[in-house]
């Protein structure tokens, strides 16, 4: 993919995706509760969550292997809920890459292609296009087997974008791949992307690929999705305290909500009190939620009060220092830049934070 | 032993020497080798077993060809006391190996012959206890559905009404059907015979392997008409099969034997089996429904169910052929695999020029055409010629190469192979004939 | 993902429990298999009259157009079974495996019962159903004037041996076919595939190491078999030439031995070129995608007509059953569709006179299929995890077996152990456990094949962890290799112990006492009377339901183990 690219890239029809009240039960387990969705033409998306989280089954309704019990999946415009999964033209490439064994490379990447009856010539003019797109034109009569992971997820990708599908669906492309190898393929996958200008849903539990390729992201939880965004929407607006905590690392602290109007405080625990700004939004049940290295450690922001607490400990990280903080029953973890020069502070010392209102968020659970 | 065992033996009419004999007390396990079924086996166990308390009749059931190779295998270290079947020949080979011990039956009452084959042994290697009759065996209803007549004789056989409906054990396989066709052949002489017996074959359905397939075919109804040998169709009838049986003119009624092999485990044991064989009470076993066949003893007789069939008082009986049991002997191999290279291998061919020889003689019977009836004639000749003459099957040539004798000689692969070459020429020949005859007769 | 799952790595060093195994295995395969099959066909290559080395009966052979006929006959009779053996597995195969089936599981167990048909009684019961004037064909010419050679010459061969071996393809279609991962279908799908090009192109080739398997079985089976033949009456085939060369009176005549070579020689050639096909085609591990096993739901006309077609092949491949049930209780049946009237008498007769040969066979179908799975799993284990040099030897050796007819066997059996007495002075081949080897030895390549398989499956890594927390070669054999194996070991004795029951060829020459005999001599023995034609179809149908009811225990007792197995995972 990094080769040039001696040929035009195939040209795809760019569509949108909508998922309109789809709920989904197998017996009693609901699966997807009331997912409504809207991908762009041409967009970048993700699904994220935890494994079990109803991420694959949503996009394998989107390709036709499981059936919704209520709503629907529109494509370009066109409702495609009833159609089998090989009329939906929808490619999707799968998380084992399913790649045949019994087939050469070339044969696999040709399959979509004879099945849809294109004449031959044309089929053998696409298949090499689809190769080259992927850089493995010299690997063509190859089985499957003879490959190395990366170059097989390649193939995988090679045979779905070769039928030039209105929807390029991948389900956990780069988890069988190794550390190294997932971060040159996602850039790769990206690029690709770029290049043909394909509406593309990417299923995912890692939220760093997912920020990394994506346009915008679907973070789902217990089949439901729990917010649509940007990758920085998601990070500096999270809906709720799942997404904040899925997304980064965030701080939670418990704690009531006492007194009314300008007055009101939040009761982390007894002495240990934050005024709550007037003009912030608070659910009744909520919790403060910040991000590491959105606290400030012996320095008061404007606006902030500083909370009492003790170096528990610290974590060396290079460009910053990481410092868990015990502050009453609770431990939350600050981040520090750190320049070379700076003396670090010692576990076991007390010491103050504080959190600005601005970057302060009131979350509900 | 006691006073009821001697009851009964002199209700038994047995002689004094016989229960002395007995009186040495034969026990334990009497093992017999035997090719009869079940249905003949059980009812004689039974009453050997109640005749001799302390006892136990051993069966171990193998077809003819089966049991005598099982007793050549296992003779270096023999555990079988009695072979026991229907087929002289088969005696014969298990005599000339030395196989048989010699023994004096002391029953009384056996004639010498039945009809005018001798019903034991010559030498004592074995001896008759039942006699039982080739012949023509048919299920009524097959026949009626297909218009059969009824046969009556080999000839009838080879009529036309009867292509497709004929079966018959391979002569190799069945020691019975080997018989019957060296009855054929020495009824009817060696040419003429070969010729009746291909023409009848020209009709075949099929040739069995085992000699209890045919009488199974015909009362399931699969083929209408079976050569056998008359119990299989008189049992069949006891169990309640639609079918009938008939004794050809030619045909001989051969005595069904029992022999005791040499080194027998249990001699007392065995002796006494053959003792009891030929006994009343063991020749009155032979009525039972499930075996049908006819008691050497005359005297017997008197009890048989009605309409039984006596060959020693009915008359059709009384003018079946002497039959010579050295020549069949002398040429066993030869003749069953003449049967199996000219027919049983050829069958294709041989319906195939049958049938239009049936099909051309239907049309001269309508329309005269002496060129046509020429040509039939030519073609029944080269259907009968036989590669081999009746002096040759017996000779020591070929009998060298079917015995593996310790000569080198002709391998019996060579001399079968140029048999079938033989016959495949003939029958084409013939067959190209025939049709030149249809386009004459039509 | 296929460089990931590197094969499992043979052991460097062996035990010398491993190499004491090793011997024993290969003594026994020595002495109950190599030798007695030589006693019997180094005639071929013996001289008529000197007894000097010569290969001039093969000669003969070649120049005989009786032999040459037959065997091509034979392998025309043995392609066109494997055909149709096809054409029945296929379907029930492909319905019970990847659709939602109700039934599913009763299909593959009665899609199993052709192969324990008792020989004999299945030919007797066909022609009663097929023949020229079975039922179908009287019915036939009752409503429409025709008749239909179902069961004429080499058609009935093909008819009669596809319907009793095409289980052989269904099973192990039926495993390769479990063993696609959804995905790879998903796959095909998604880029357009449906229906049957889908089945064409995709699912039937993944399936094909599978089905080679089962077909060349059927191929070798029908090829050995000469029981079908010769109760059909055809005689122009290779095996029954063997036989009645072989068991013919007064015929000291290399021949027959020459042929058993032959058959030999050209089963194994059958197995080595499926072999030799399936290699690199094992996609069994290259295709794991987790995604398991896709099942697909029928629409109601679908399902419809594959209800039809599944009854109507296993109304068919049953045929031989329901013959043989109507034979069992009729009283007289002769030339009519249907027998005359009903009677439970043979039943009755059975019971009294014939319980002995259940009762033998069951103690000699469960000794050998023990020793069968016993020996399956030892040579499995050296195979797959040592490097003992020959080990291969004894696989194929033990494969080997299958290719031997079972009346070379038996003869072999009587010329090697008749001359050995015991202390008695009873015939060493003359005892009954004598039966038992003969017909372990005949399954041993079944059981084989099912512990490889099984044993193929479990991780290298399994075992290393049992090793590295400190337990001995053989304690990890027996407490985490052969635990793993109980489906595998299980479905290998199921398939010995059933056959086996059902066996006859080698049972024939060996048996030497009505005492010893088993259930399928006891057939032997009824059928060859008039009156005991009904009695011998009740044994029959005590045997099929017999090995039916211990077939379906032994499964019940393999899905719980694996249930439990894929519950601790």
């Amino acid at each position: 993919m990094a080769a040039p690219i001696p040929h035009p890239a195939p040209r795809t029809r760019a569509a949108g995706v909508r998922v309109e009240g789809v709920n989904l039960s197998y017996g009693t387990n609901h699966v997807l509760k009331d997912v409504n969705l809207e991908i762009r033409p041409g967009e970048f998306f993700a699904f994220l969550g935890p494994s079990g989280c109803g991420k694959t089954t949503l996009l394998r309704l989107i390709a036709g292997f499981n059936q919704a019990d209520t709503g629907s999946v529109i494509v370009g415009g066109e409702d495609i809920s009833g159609l089998p999964p090989w009329k939906r033209d929808v490619g999707m490439v799968f998380q084992s890459y399913a790649l045949w064994p019994h087939m050469t490379v070339r044969r696999n990447v040709a399959f979509g292609l004879e099945e849809r009856k294109l004449p031959r010539q044309e089929i053998e003019a696409r298949v090499e296009r689809a190769l080259d797109l992927v850089g493995l034109r010299h690997l063509a009569e190859r089985r499957p087997s003879q490959l190395s992971g990366g170059q097989q997820q390649r193939v995988a990708v090679a045979r779905t974008v070769a039928v030039e599908p209105k929807v390029l669906l991948l389900d956990e492309p780069l988890s069988n791949l190794d550390a190294k190898m997932r971060v040159q393929v996602r850039r790769e996958l990206r690029d690709l992307q770029q290049r043909l200008g394909i509406t593309t849903i990417f299923v995912t539990h890692d939220q760093e690929e997912a920020n990394t390729i994506c346009d915008r992201i679907a973070v789902m939880s217990d089949g439901v999705v729990q917010q649509v965004g940007t990758p920085m929407e998601l990070y500096e607006r999270p809906a709720n305290l799942f997404v904040a905590n899925f997304l980064g690392t965030a701080n939670i602290l418990e704690g009531r909500i006492q007194g009314q109007g300008p007055d009101r405080i939040f009761n982390i625990e007894d002495g240990i009190v934050l005024p709550i700004p007037p003009d912030a939004v608070v659910p009744a049940d909520a919790k403060l939620v910040f991000r590491p290295q959105d606290a400030a450690l012996d320095r008061v922001e404007t606006g902030a009060v500083p909370l009492p607490g003790t170096i528990a400990h610290r974590e060396f990280l290079g460009s910053s220092v990481r410092y868990g903080i015990q502050i009453g029953g609770t431990e939350i973890v600050v981040d520090t830049p750190f320049q070379s020069g700076n003396v670090l502070h010692e576990p076991g010392r007390p010491i103050t934070v504080s959190v600005s209102p601005r970057s302060a968020l009131w979350l509900a659970s | 032993m006691s006073t009821r065992f001697l009851s009964v033996s002199a209700a038994l009419g047995l002689s004094l020497a016989a229960t002395l004999a007995h009186a040495q007390a034969p026990t334990g396990k009497v093992t017999v080798v035997t090719s009869f079924s079940k249905d003949v086996t059980d009812p004689f166990k039974k009453a050997f077993e109640k005749a001799y308390p302390g006892t136990s009749l051993e069966v171990q059931n193998r077809n003819t060809n089966a049991g005598v190779k099982f007793i050549e295998e296992t003779k270096g270290n023999n555990q079988s006391d009695l072979f026991w079947a229907s087929a002289p020949d088969a005696f014969e080979v298990l005599k000339g190996k030395g196989l048989l011990q010699k023994y004096a039956p002391k029953a009384t009452g056996i004639p010498e012959k039945v009809g005018s084959y001798p019903i034991n042994d010559r030498e004592g290697a074995y001896f008759g206890f039942a006699a039982s009759g080739y012949g023509i065996m048919w299920n009524e209803r097959y026949a009626k559905a297909n218009k059969l007549p009824e046969p009556k004789d080999w000839a009838d056989l080879t009529k036309p009404a009867f292509y497709d409906h004929v079966s018959i054990a391979s002569p190799a396989r069945s020691g019975t059907t080997h018989l019957t066709v060296e009855t054929i052949l020495q009824g009817e002489g060696w040419e003429k015979g070969w010729r009746t017996i291909k023409e009848m074959a020209g009709n075949f359905n099929q040739i069995t392997e085992r000699s209890f397939g045919v009488p199974d075919a015909v009362n399931s109804g699969q083929v209408g008409v079976g050569i056998v040998i008359d119990f299989f169709a008189f049992s069949a009838q006891a169990a309640g099969f639609p079918v009938k049986f008939a004794y050809p003119t030619v045909t001989t009624v051969v005595p069904a034997n029992v022999g005791i092999i040499a080194n027998a485990p249990n001699k007392a044991g065995a002796e006494a089996f053959v003792e009891f064989l030929l006994s009343t009470p063991g020749q009155e076993v032979l009525f039972d429904p499930g075996i049908r066949r006819l008691p050497v003893n005359p005297a017997v007789y008197a009890k048989a169910p009605a309409g039984y069939p006596n060959p020693f008082k009915d008359a059709q009986f009384q003018k079946m052929i002497t039959f010579d049991v050295d020549k069949s002997e002398a040429r066993t191999a030869v003749v069953d695999t003449l049967f199996d290279q000219l027919i049983s291998f050829q069958l294709n061919d041989l319906k195939a020029v049958t049938k239009t020889l049936h099909e051309v003689e239907g049309a001269l019977a309508k329309k005269d055409n002496p060129k046509a009836r020429a040509l039939v004639a030519e073609a029944r000749d080269l259907i009968a010629a036989m590669p081999v003459s009746e002096a040759q099957a017996s000779g020591a040539e070929l009998r060298g190469a079917f015995t593996g004798g310790s000569q080198k000689g002709a391998r019996q692969a060579e001399v079968e192979q140029q048999w079938a070459a033989f016959a495949k020429e003939r029958y084409a020949g013939a067959k190209a004939k025939a049709d030149e005859a249809l386009k004459l007769a039509r | 993902m296929a460089l990931a799952l590197s094969r499992p790595v043979p052991r460097s060093h062996l035990s010398p429990g491993q190499l004491l195994v090793a011997g024993a295995i290969a003594a026994f395969l020595l002495l109950f298999l190599v030798v007695p099959v030589a006693t019997v066909i180094y005639v071929a290559f013996t001289e008529k009259g000197t007894g000097a080395f010569t290969l001039v009966n093969f000669l003969d052979f070649a120049r005989t157009d009786l032999f040459v006929r037959s065997f091509w006959n034979s392998v025309y009779v043995s392609g066109m079974s494997v055909v149709w053996a096809s054409v029945f597995a296929l379907p029930l195969a492909y319905l019970t495996t990847r659709f939602e089936f109700r039934g599913a599981a009763l299909i593959q167990t009665l899609g199993f019962l052709p192969l324990i048909m008792p020989p004999f009684v299945g030919a007797v019961a066909m022609q009663l159903l097929f023949g020229r004037n079975g039922t179908v064909n009287l019915l036939l010419d009752d409503w429409f004037g025709v008749k239909v050679p179902f069961m004429d010459g080499l058609n009935g061969v093909i008819f009669v041996q596809s319907v009793h071996y095409f289980p052989f393809i269904l099973i192990n279609l039926s495993a390769a076919l479990r063993n696609i991962d959804r995905s790879m279908e998903e796959a095909a799908q998604n880029l357009g595939s449906s229906g049957f090009r889908l089945f064409r192109r995709v699912v039937f080739p993944l399936a094909l190491p599978g089905y080679l398997a089962g077909a060349s079985l059927v191929f070798v089976k029908v090829f050995d078999d000469l029981a079908t033949p010769l109760l059909l009456n055809v005689k122009d085939m290779l095996a029954p030439q063997a036989y009645l060369r072989v068991t013919s009176i007064g015929i000291a005549d290399p021949m027959g031995y020459v042929i058993a070579v032959v058959l030999i020689v050209a089963s194994i050639l059958a197995m080595w070129a499926s072999a030799a096909a399936m290699k690199g085609r094992d996609y069994a591990t290259v295709q794991r995608g987790g995604g398991g096993l896709a099942k697909r739901r029928l629409k109601p006309w679908e399902s419809a007509l594959a209800y039809g077609i599944v009854g109507l092949i296993l109304l068919l491949v049953l045929a031989p059953h329901i013959g043989l049930f109507l034979l069992s209780i009729a009283t007289i049946w002769s030339f009519s569709p249907f027998p005359d009237a009903f009677t439970l008498a043979h039943y009755a007769r059975v019971f009294g006179e014939s319980s002995i040969y259940i009762k033998n066979t069951l103690i000699y179908a469960t000794l050998a299929g023990l020793i069968d799975v016993v020996l399956g799993t030892a040579i499995a284990y050296l195979v797959l995890r040592t490097r003992l040099v020959g080990r291969h030897w004894l696989d194929w050796a033990a494969t080997a077996a299958l290719a031997i007819p079972g009346v070379v066997l038996g003869i072999g059996y009587l010329r090697t152990f008749y001359g050995v007495t015991l202390p008695g002075g009873t015939p060493l081949a003359a005892l009954w456990i004598m039966v038992v080897l003969a017909l372990a030895i005949r399954r041993l390549p079944y059981a084989l094949r099912a512990c490889y398989a099984a044993l193929q499956q479990i991780s290298v890594s399994l075992e290393e962890a049992a090793e590295n927390l400190g337990a001995t070669k053989t304690r990890t054999v027996r407490r985490v290799v052969v635990p793993l194996m109980t489906g595998g070991i299980l479905a290998g004795f199921i398939s010995s112990f059933s056959t086996a029951a059902v066996e006859l060829s080698a049972t024939l020459m060996l048996v030497q006492s009505n005492s010893d005999a088993p259930l399928a001599y006891g057939l032997y023995v009824f059928m060859q009377s008039p009156a005991g034609r009904g009695a011998g179809a009740a044994l029959g149908i005590v045997a099929v339901l017999l090995v039916a009811l211990s077939t379906f225990a032994s499964h019940l007792v393999v899905e719980r183990s694996q249930r439990a197995k894929g519950a601790a995972q």
